[in-house]
């Protein structure tokens, strides 16, 4: 019998899937624990009770905003590695100005700050990229190093809480939080949440029916059509950069008024790869980041619960590698290999 | 006197893992696969490294199984890019996160922390001679050797070299396996130079090794150049810590982030106009 | 003797299409030998086949009465078959030495020298000159060929293929290259020549064999057989070989380029000081060797290059600072060169790309928003227009053949009344009935007032379809004198006129 390529592929893909399998089987069994152990404590740690699910919740929010700042990009055909840059400029930028202004005032501008410097971060590897054909990925690498570099100048110098060891700044004032919506002794639930969940539907939307989405997607699928198509690619490429920066410079303000209430170095260290990750395995489908969101949301939460049976940390991040790369493997053999 | 030697040799020392992880990705890069997973690559061959020497307590087995896991990781990168081809920057993503997962994983459950966590070495001037020979070797193949000029066209255009009878997929694999060899003779200089494996301890050295190549222009000597550049500047921060330059104090961040804004500026053209291999990417 | 190569019971299926059902075919030592058929007839499969790049379903083939076979290029490559395909396959990133030797290298290290001795001597022998050190991207596409036939000797090849050879020729270097050809048959190579100019079968080759739908029509010697039996024979019902007839009324000026240069990628200038003018209810013809200029001359009618110099005018007004969408909204529509590159979205579906650079017009949105129920109503009659063949509008537009991606892209730029149609080789992967097709519709709208422009590099094409042909040679464009608009002699000689 002859294997035909279609079907070289499906098996080539099968394969993977089990060897993925068998490889997290391997490893679980090799630190001493029990798979089936494992993921009931996974599980548990995530579902287990209100509060447990809240708390997976709130690890969830800023992946969401995450992924959609990754998808923005993505749609433009760019690959924002430099979330992780942008989230911490972003961050940082937040809690300066919400330090400096109290209240509701010290949240909008703080927002808006954070967006901006978002935007900001981003604005380099867009323009290299379209007028300069500079490889985004290459650049959003070395701006998010120089990012790092760059805040923990400043908060291990003048924005230090002196009364800390740390490189971290002071805390926000308790009335410049974002609020929680829901906040009972069982469930917690912040304002951030719905937030995220009502960007992501009107973007899914904006992106389907709008003219302007239609253009995006041109732009992302084939750049030398869309300027025969009237669209100028290099401005769309601009826009989509400071779009995606700017939602990545929220995620940062989310994390400062949501979660940490303050900035500290390190804080957005490898959102960069979730937020690539949640964004990939959500394919055509904008709104499928609320499960891929939620789905690397568990891993996170679940991976310190897990290291109680012995497992390392580092498994969650093998679990997401394997995860991404199956899914564009089974990707790859839908779109199927024409030539 | 002595702080001009003590930099100059600090900066063969800190060059010399980011020459040879350059070199990696000289191969990769100049066949058509792109590659941002030379971090992952190095990191494991750290790991496997620290690990195999302790137990054996030989630092051949230990630098040998460092190089095989990293070759390890680089056909898996040649898998998803060539079999599955799956875009080469996811890959090179996931090799670096799949290399970020194992190592820590490696290392908690089987490097011993009981006692000196030490194990054998290799002298550094062998690393230094071998970095420092690479790129010469590297030109020679490329320009005036048949598997150069193959390797070449492979990653300027696969499809006409497959016309030509070329198989673009075995010359790939070839060049991963080199990307594996260069990388994991890094890695095993990194961990035997900071005497025992720490989490993500290349600390983005794969990067800027990229870096480097990008600025080379894709060719050996200039990358060489860069790369001893970038050493060369690591070594003077490290001098320069809390000395005083111009009246002001520069933060050590400042110098550690010099090889990332040149690398900007090259790009932005700047430093003149290089131009990446046509194929980079293309299946 | 046994004949130089004999293909037996060829057969080839990609998935729903039988591209080859049981071909045989044979070709002498020492003969030209012309294989014929449409666009998608199988010529370009059997000769992948034959060549090892592709893999028969079934069928036997014999070289000198040795049956062999084939699983890779390289298998072909060294039991001696060359082949050019259509679009060369010198890399322009490597030197001209480098590519020469490229996968048949003598020893693991080059030695130039020895290298260029061997080359200078195989260019002799073809009466060729190269300087063997320069970059091929600097080559012109006859001195591409010139390369290309060199590798084939460089290979000791010893069937030859070439596929479509004339495609960017200019007249005159496609008469050079058959003399080449013709001095390789006579020192005992075989030469088969893939073609769908019959005038050149006619006029240079021994043999012919006809492939229509994947199946050999008839083997028969040239001597003897007339274009009309040739073209019956490929297209399979009696064909009406008469040109358009040229309109001679036309309304006034719509479009006028004056003094135009422009730019081009390597800086250097690729249109120099063009003029010419279009009236409403005229199809022009620009004929030209590819790389004379009419590519970056296209991109700058439709604003995709700004110019150097000079003006644009459309009715009387400067607009040569338009965008491409503002030139999209005064009726400007792009018949794409690269429709795979320039012209459609792979993945997407036939409905979204029905609205690629219609999206703005006001039929297609309500404000900021698409309108989906006119876009599929739109996309309905694109694919009714010239009967491209598909499998639903919401299936991905890949899925087509590419003669039916073209018609698709040639119906969307006629779909939503045109004022400039901008053509770049309309005909492209079209069949002869469709390629009529085409051109009547392009016609049609130019009586209702539009104006084309058509570039292509078949020279016989736009004399039988346009109503003047003028010549791109270097970034100039000369136009013939009163009275020879449709001279093919005199606008032959104009395409590669040197001053």
């Amino acid at each position: 019998m002859i294997l035909r390529r279609e079907n070289l592929q499906t098996w080539k893909v099968a394969g993977l899937c089990i060897s993925a399998i068998a490889l997290l089987f391997l490893l679980i069994l090799g630190a001493g624990a029990s798979p089936m152990e494992a993921a009931v404590k996974l599980w548990d740690s995530a579902f287990g009770n209100p509060l447990k699910f809240s708390n997976t919740l709130k690890e969830t929010t800023p992946l969401l905003l995450a992924g959609l700042a990754v998808y923005i990009a993505l749609k433009a055909g760019l690959f924002n590695i430099g979330v992780e840059g942008q989230i911490t400029i972003g961050a940082l930028c937040t809690a300066v100005v919400a330090l400096r202004f109290p209240g509701i005032l010290g949240i909008v501008l703080g927002s808006l700050a954070g967006m901006a410097g978002g935007a900001l971060w981003a604005l380099p590897a867009g323009w290299l990229k379209a007028y300069r054909g500079g490889h985004e990925v290459i650049s959003t690498i070395m701006l998010n190093n120089i990012a790092s570099g760059l805040t923990l100048a400043l908060v291990a110098g003048p924005l230090k809480d002196p009364s800390q060891e740390g490189t971290t700044t002071r805390d926000l004032a308790g009335n410049t939080l974002l609020p929680n919506i829901i906040d009972s002794n069982k469930w917690q639930l912040n304002l951030a949440l719905p937030i995220a969940i009502a960007l992501l539907v009107l973007f899914s939307i904006w992106l389907k029916k709008s003219v302007a989405g239609y253009e995006l997607r041109m732009v992302g699928a084939n750049p030398q059509a869309s300027e025969f198509a009237g669209i100028d690619v290099k401005k769309s490429i601009m826009k989509a950069m400071l779009a995606s920066g700017a939602v990545a410079g929220f995620t940062g303000a989310v994390l400062v008024l949501a979660f940490e209430h303050r900035f500290f170095h390190g804080m957005s260290s490898g959102f960069g790869f979730d937020a690539l990750g949640v964004a990939m395995l959500a394919g055509a489908t904008p709104l499928a980041m609320l499960g891929s969101g939620l789905l690397f949301g568990v891993l996170n939460k679940g991976s310190s619960a897990i290291q109680i049976l012995g497992i390392p940390k580092g498994i969650t991040w093998i679990v997401l590698a394997l995860l991404i790369i199956v899914f564009a493997a089974i990707r790859y053999r839908k779109e199927g290999s024409h030539e | 006197m002595n702080e001009i030697y003590v930099v100059l040799l600090g900066t063969l020392l800190l060059s010399a893992p980011l020459i040879l992880a350059a070199m990696g990705g000289l191969a990769s890069e100049r066949s058509g696969v792109i590659n941002i997973g030379l971090e992952g690559k190095m990191l494991v061959a750290c790991v496997i490294t620290a690990l195999v020497s302790q137990r054996t307590g030989n630092a051949y087995f230990g630098v040998s199984a460092g190089i095989s896991a990293s070759i390890i990781m680089s056909l898996v990168h040649f898998l998803l890019t060539q079999s599955f081809r799956i875009d080469h920057i996811v890959s090179g993503m996931a090799v670096n996160a799949l290399a970020f997962g194992l190592s820590n994983f490696v290392d908690r459950r089987f490097i011993s922390r009981e006692g000196s966590s030490r194990f054998p070495h290799l002298a550094e001037n062998l690393y230094l001679a071998i970095a420092l020979l690479a790129p010469v070797v590297a030109w020679i193949f490329l320009e005036k050797t048949r598997g150069g000029l193959r390797l070449r066209a492979v990653g300027e255009d696969p499809n006409k070299s497959r016309q030509m009878g070329l198989s673009p997929v075995v010359i790939r694999f070839k060049a991963l396996v080199m990307t594996g060899v260069c990388c994991g003779i890094a890695g095993a200089l990194i961990v035997s130079s900071a005497g025992s494996f720490v989490d993500q301890m290349t600390a983005g050295r794969g990067f800027i090794a990229l870096a480097a190549l990008i600025l080379g222009g894709w060719r050996p000597i200039p990358a060489l150049l860069a790369c001893l550049v970038f050493g060369f500047f690591d070594a003077l921060q490290i001098q320069l810590q809390g000395t005083e330059l111009a009246g002001a104090k520069l933060p050590p961040e400042f110098w550690k982030a010099l090889p990332y804004i040149a690398t900007l500026g090259a790009m932005a053209g700047l430093l003149g106009k290089n131009r990446a291999p046509s194929g980079l990417g293309k299946a | 003797m046994p004949p130089a190569l004999k293909m037996d019971g060829i057969s080839r299926r990609f998935g729903a299409v039988q591209a080859l059902d049981k071909v045989d075919f044979s070709v002498e030592k020492g003969e030209i030998h012309a294989l014929v058929g449409e666009n998608g007839a199988g010529k370009t499969t059997l000769m992948r086949i034959l060549y090892g790049s592709e893999i028969a379903d079934s069928g036997v083939i014999e070289l000198e009465g040795n049956a062999v076979q084939f699983h890779m290029a390289a298998d072909g490559i060294a039991a001696g078959i060359g082949m050019v395909s259509q679009h060369y396959s010198i890399i322009p990133e490597l030197s001209c030495l480098e590519n020469l030797m490229l996968g048949a290298e003598p020893a693991w290290l080059i030695q130039k020298d020895e290298a260029k001795v061997r080359a200078d001597s195989l260019a002799v022998q073809m009466n060729f000159a190269f300087d063997w050190d320069q970059h091929a991207e600097h080559l012109s596409p006859s001195g591409a060929q010139k390369l290309e036939i060199l590798k084939l000797l460089w290979r000791n090849a010893r069937i030859m293929v070439l596929d479509e050879p004339t495609a960017m020729l200019s007249p005159s270097d496609s008469d050079a290259l058959f003399a080449s050809l013709k001095l390789l048959a006579q020192s005992g190579a075989t030469v088969i020549v893939v073609t769908h100019r019959i005038p050149e079968v006619l006029e240079h080759c021994d043999r012919v064999t006809v492939l229509r739908g994947g199946k050999v029509v008839q083997a028969l010697p040239v001597a003897g057989s007339t274009a009309s039996q040739l073209a019956e024979l490929i297209i399979g019902k009696t064909v009406d070989l008469t040109p358009r007839t040229a309109s001679t009324k036309f309304g006034s000026v719509t479009l006028s380029c004056e003094n135009l240069t422009v730019k081009g990628y390597r800086g250097d200038q690729a249109v120099k000081n063009v003029s010419f003018l279009v009236r409403s209810g005229e199809i022009l013809g620009i004929a030209g060797v590819d790389g004379s200029g009419q590519r970056e001359l296209f991109w700058s009618l439709i604003g995709r290059l700004k110019r150097e110099s000079g003006s644009i005018e459309f009715n009387g007004k400067e607009i040569a600072k338009n965008s491409v969408a503002e030139r999209l909204e005064m009726g400007f529509r792009l018949i794409p060169e690269d429709r795979h590159g320039e012209g459609v979205v792979d993945e997407w579906p036939l409905e979204e790309n029905a609205a690629i650079g219609l999206q703005r017009q006001p039929s297609l949105c309500n404000g900021l928003w698409i309108d989906q129920a006119n876009r599929k109503e739109m996309a309905t009659s694109m694919v009714a227009r010239f009967d491209t063949k598909h499998g639903g509008l919401e299936k991905p537009i890949s899925g087509l053949s590419g003669g039916n991606q073209q018609r698709f892209v040639a119906a969307r730029a006629l779909s939503t009344e045109p004022k400039v149609i901008l053509a770049f080789q309309p005909a492209r992967g079209l069949d002869i009935e469709a390629t009529r097709q085409v051109y009547e519709a392009i016609g049609l709208e130019c009586v209702k007032g539009a104006c084309a422009i058509v570039v292509s590099y078949d020279l016989d094409e736009l004399l039988d379809n346009c109503d003047r042909v003028v010549a791109m040679n270097r970034g100039k464009l000369f136009e013939p004198t009163i009275g020879l608009e449709r001279d093919r002699k005199t606008i032959g000689e104009l395409m590669v006129a040197s001053e």
